[in-house]
């Protein structure tokens, strides 16, 4: 590891581990936020893009004008606030998804319409504490950067082994494990990935804190 | 004949949906939340369920007679409004909850209620259900009783993944496999169980 490189991590550890949403902190394997979506409908790519554009257009907008509106009042009233923002914000993403995708957008079901009230878009109204413009557009795209990373890595997975084919094009003879398509197989494969994403993440850890004690 | 009639489908439908059509067990509806009032251990359930039971029932009620209004109006691409008509439903259950909670001025009791309310009632659980009877073509009776069903489902799905994790988090167990993952993996085997008893997955 570069020496600059080193010492950014071993000064900023802790503050990665809470901040870094894509990969020290992801919102799908770390905090298990979006689950639904992808343990069910993200069983091929076409279905990880359908889902993933809907979280690209609805998380941060949502986010943004939530945080304009309740700006320190009725804190108690913030969770109907932002599930009514994102539900509006969500007749834009409906007519970008139908001009993208045509008929093609059916094929994740209810699970479009349910991103209006997933904890990945409305997790911030647990929190009483006003939220600065800046910091929910900032925080928006990484977290949702983070669930298109996890949304990609479990739907392509899903359909290599489910179906053996990538996109729709076969890669494999046969399907090496079917149940890989079941919502059974999906709560499996995203729980292994989870262990694997924080046996990666401890390993970082050690690794920076081994390079900390050398010097 | 009648009477029964009704009675009957009112409870095979609200036992379809405890059952074959698990929330979680077979649609992952608010497993993201599920995990956390497991990981987190201070929820008390029987609060939660009280509160998704009764904002479940009184949204899908609502959302019933929405759901015909939206689908009467002579206005395209519905699709793109249903949900934002059904959240409306599920707010106005969210008033309506904490009205009755409000009302017997016992402070001490409503204030935990009351800080239970939105993580009951914004839940994918709730939508999900709302979205599957208002698309499915239920009638009222089935609408109450899938609904009945579907909150009281998941309710057990969590009295059962939280059961389990007194026997899942033992020393035996992987560091990297602990909390997250293990649970995950653990739902997944309870999903596959209904899998087997169902013998299909439900459309999504």
């Amino acid at each position: 590891m570069k020496q600059e490189n080193s010492n950014y991590l071993i000064n900023n550890m802790d503050r990665l581990m809470q901040r870094d949403r894509i990969f020290l902190n992801n919102p799908v394997f770390m905090q298990g936020l979006g689950l639904a979506p992808i343990v069910v409908a993200a069983t091929t790519l076409h279905n990880a893009l359908v889902l993933g554009l809907g979280v690209l257009l609805l998380l941060t907008p949502t986010r943004l004008v939530a945080a304009m509106v309740c700006r320190g009042r009725w804190p108690r009233f913030r969770g109907v606030a932002y599930a009514l923002t994102a539900a509006v914000v969500y007749i834009g993403v409906w007519f970008a998804e139908n001009a993208l995708f045509g008929v093609g957008m059916q094929t994740v079901g209810l699970y479009l319409p349910l991103l209006v009230v997933e904890p990945i878009i409305l997790k911030r109204y647990e929190r009483t504490q006003p939220e600065r413009l800046g910091t929910a557009v900032r925080k928006g795209l990484v977290t949702t950067f983070g669930f298109l990373l996890a949304l990609l890595l479990v739907a392509a997975l899903r359909e290599l082994l489910g179906a053996g084919t990538l996109l729709g094009y076969a890669v494999a003879s046969r399907p090496v494990l079917p149940m890989a398509q079941l919502v059974s197989g999906g709560f499996i494969l995203v729980g292994v990935l989870a262990a694997a994403w924080r046996w990666m993440r401890n390993l970082i850890k050690r690794v920076v804190s081994m390079e900390a004690n050398l010097k | 004949m009648t009477i029964v009639e009704p009675i009957l489908t009112f409870f095979f439908y609200a036992i379809v949906a405890i059952a074959a059509q698990n929330a979680i067990f077979t649609r992952a509806l608010g497993v993201s939340r599920l995990v956390k009032i497991v990981d987190d251990g201070s929820v008390e359930l029987f609060k939660f369920g009280a509160l998704l039971t009764a904002v479940q029932l009184i949204s899908s009620l609502l959302s019933f007679f929405a759901g015909r209004a939206l689908m009467g109006l002579a206005l395209p691409y519905k699709s793109a409004f249903l949900p934002l008509v059904l959240v409306l439903c599920s707010a106005i259950a969210f008033f309506i909850v904490l009205l009755i909670l409000v009302l017997p001025k016992k402070r001490a009791l409503a204030k935990d209620y009351v800080t239970l309310l939105p993580m009951a009632t914004f839940n994918c659980s709730i939508l999900g259900t709302l979205l599957l009877t208002s698309t499915g073509g239920y009638t009222l009776l089935q609408s109450l009783g899938f609904s009945l069903g579907s909150a009281v489902g998941y309710v057990l799905a969590v009295v059962l993944v939280n059961e389990g994790q007194r026997k899942i988090q033992n020393r035996g167990l992987p560091a990297t496999f602990r909390g997250l993952p293990i649970t995950l993996i653990y739902i997944g085997i309870l999903a596959l169980a209904i899998y087997g008893f169902s013998g299909h997955t439900p459309a999504i």
